[in-house]
């Protein structure tokens, strides 16, 4: 099993809003529209607001300190009052400490807004999309930044498109099986240290990091990139985890699964993923083990599990006691190749 | 289980040279042994994982060792730690 302890995980605790901005301009084209003053806010909640209570007076339970989305009813809001009052409002709500501001639907701030927002060192961003499509893909991208991520040693490989995580000592394999599985065309997405992020409910999405992407180390051989010596087809930046598999050392002691009836399940971050042991041992073929494993997995995902497949055939064998054993076929036509 | 905070003293850090002779002591031992950092808890018997860390100099890394021979282990790496990976 893996051990996976505190000191695995890490979490933001906070994004600059100059790193929300770079990520998010070109995606879903925001544009600044006052000064970069505000750059150096933080932004500590994954939540959207919108503010339109606290626009309107009420500012108790206001949180100020999510990324505040005015859409068109707060704009439609702010237009329907004279000048003084919403000067009056602004000075009200650029009391708090807002991280940034977002409007929707191509509103343009009012002067004023502009104003307060300077003086406050707090961003305005401005985008064409509707509040609902923005909000979404806002909330998207800080559940993502904001979720905890997950350190495992291991190799991580799409086969066949199924996600798979190697696990296992060190030294047992797992960057030969990963290689292997290169060579035969499937891809490589981290070697040795894999992360993994919970991405909504149920989801683990994994990827190498920043520094290492597709080298990996051969034991003998040294430093490899798999990127430059197999080309962009072995490689893929991310992916969802589907399949663990653990490499061990074949040892008598451990029963090993016969049937595959009974499923066995790793919990990662609460989310239950198939694990799959493996026994090492000679004359055995992984790399073939891991694309069976794989095709079985999609098999079962497209509704056809050959365990409970061949149980019932038995059950319904024994059931009915008619026949004996028999040949496949009842009779070899003339077919003597 | 031994576990052990140490800072890294060398001017160059924990770069690809320390990183290999580390990974060279720790394959002698049975014991498993990890090295964390701001949340990334790595085998340190990996190579490109030790790398990963890119510990610079004053940076903290917590040394765990567990198996039967915690203790020898953790008496070789931690004093190759300690002495600056030999680059003081």
């Amino acid at each position: 099993m893996i051990n996976i302890s505190e000191k695995n995980i890490s979490t933001k605790k906070n994004i600059t809003v100059d790193f929300f901005y770079s990520n998010l301009k070109e995606k879903i084209n925001i544009k600044l529209l006052n000064n970069e003053s505000g750059f150096n806010n933080l932004i500590t909640e994954q939540n959207l607001h919108r503010p339109g209570l606290a626009l309107a007076g009420f500012v108790d339970l206001f949180t100020f300190n999510r990324v505040q989305v005015f859409g068109n009813t707060e704009n439609r809001y702010l237009q329907h009052l004279s000048e003084e009052k919403r000067i009056e409002v602004f000075k009200k709500i650029f009391e708090f400490d807002i991280p940034c501001i977002m409007l929707s639907d191509g509103n343009n701030p009012f002067p004023e807004m502009i104003e307060f927002a300077n003086k406050k060192n707090v961003c305005i961003f401005g985008s064409d999309y509707s509040t609902t499509k923005l909000s979404y893909i806002i909330s998207d991208f800080l559940d993502d930044q904001f979720a905890p991520s997950l350190s495992l040693h291991g190799s991580f490989i799409d086969v066949y498109g199924i996600g798979m995580l190697f696990v296992g000592k060190s030294g047992v394999g797992k960057s030969e099986v990963a290689l292997d599985l290169v060579e035969r065309g499937h891809r490589l997405v981290a070697d040795d240290v894999v992360i993994l992020t919970k991405k909504g409910e149920g989801i683990l999405m994994g990827s190498g990091t920043d520094l290492v992407k597709h080298f990996m180390e051969v034991r003998g051989i040294g430093i490899i990139d798999v990127k430059s010596m197999f080309g962009v087809r072995a490689i893929r930046f991310q992916k969802r985890l589907e399949v663990i598999i653990e490499l061990e050392i074949w040892d008598k002691d451990t029963t090993y699964t016969r049937t595959g009836l009974d499923d066995t399940v790793l919990t990662l971050q609460d989310v239950e993923i198939p694990y799959v042991k493996l026994p090492i041992v000679s004359g055995k073929n992984l790399t073939v083990i891991a694309e069976v494993i794989a095709m079985n997995y999609l098999l079962k995902h497209y509704g056809y599990d050959a365990a409970k497949v061949f149980q019932n055939n038995l059950l319904k064998r024994i059931q009915n006691k008619t026949d004996n054993v028999n040949r496949t076929i009842n009779y070899f036509e003339h077919d003597f190749e | 289980m031994i576990e052990t905070t140490v800072k890294i003293i060398n001017n160059a850090g924990m770069h690809t040279r320390p990183a290999a002779t580390i990974v060279k002591h720790a394959a002698k031992f049975q014991c498993e042994f990890f090295i964390s950092k701001d949340g990334f808890n790595i085998n340190g018997k990996s190579i490109i994982g030790v790398m990963t860390l890119a510990a610079e100099k004053g940076s903290e890394v917590t040394l765990t060792f567990e198996g039967p021979d915690e203790k020898e282990a953790s008496e070789i790496i931690l004093d190759f730690f300690n002495r600056g990976f030999d680059e003081l």
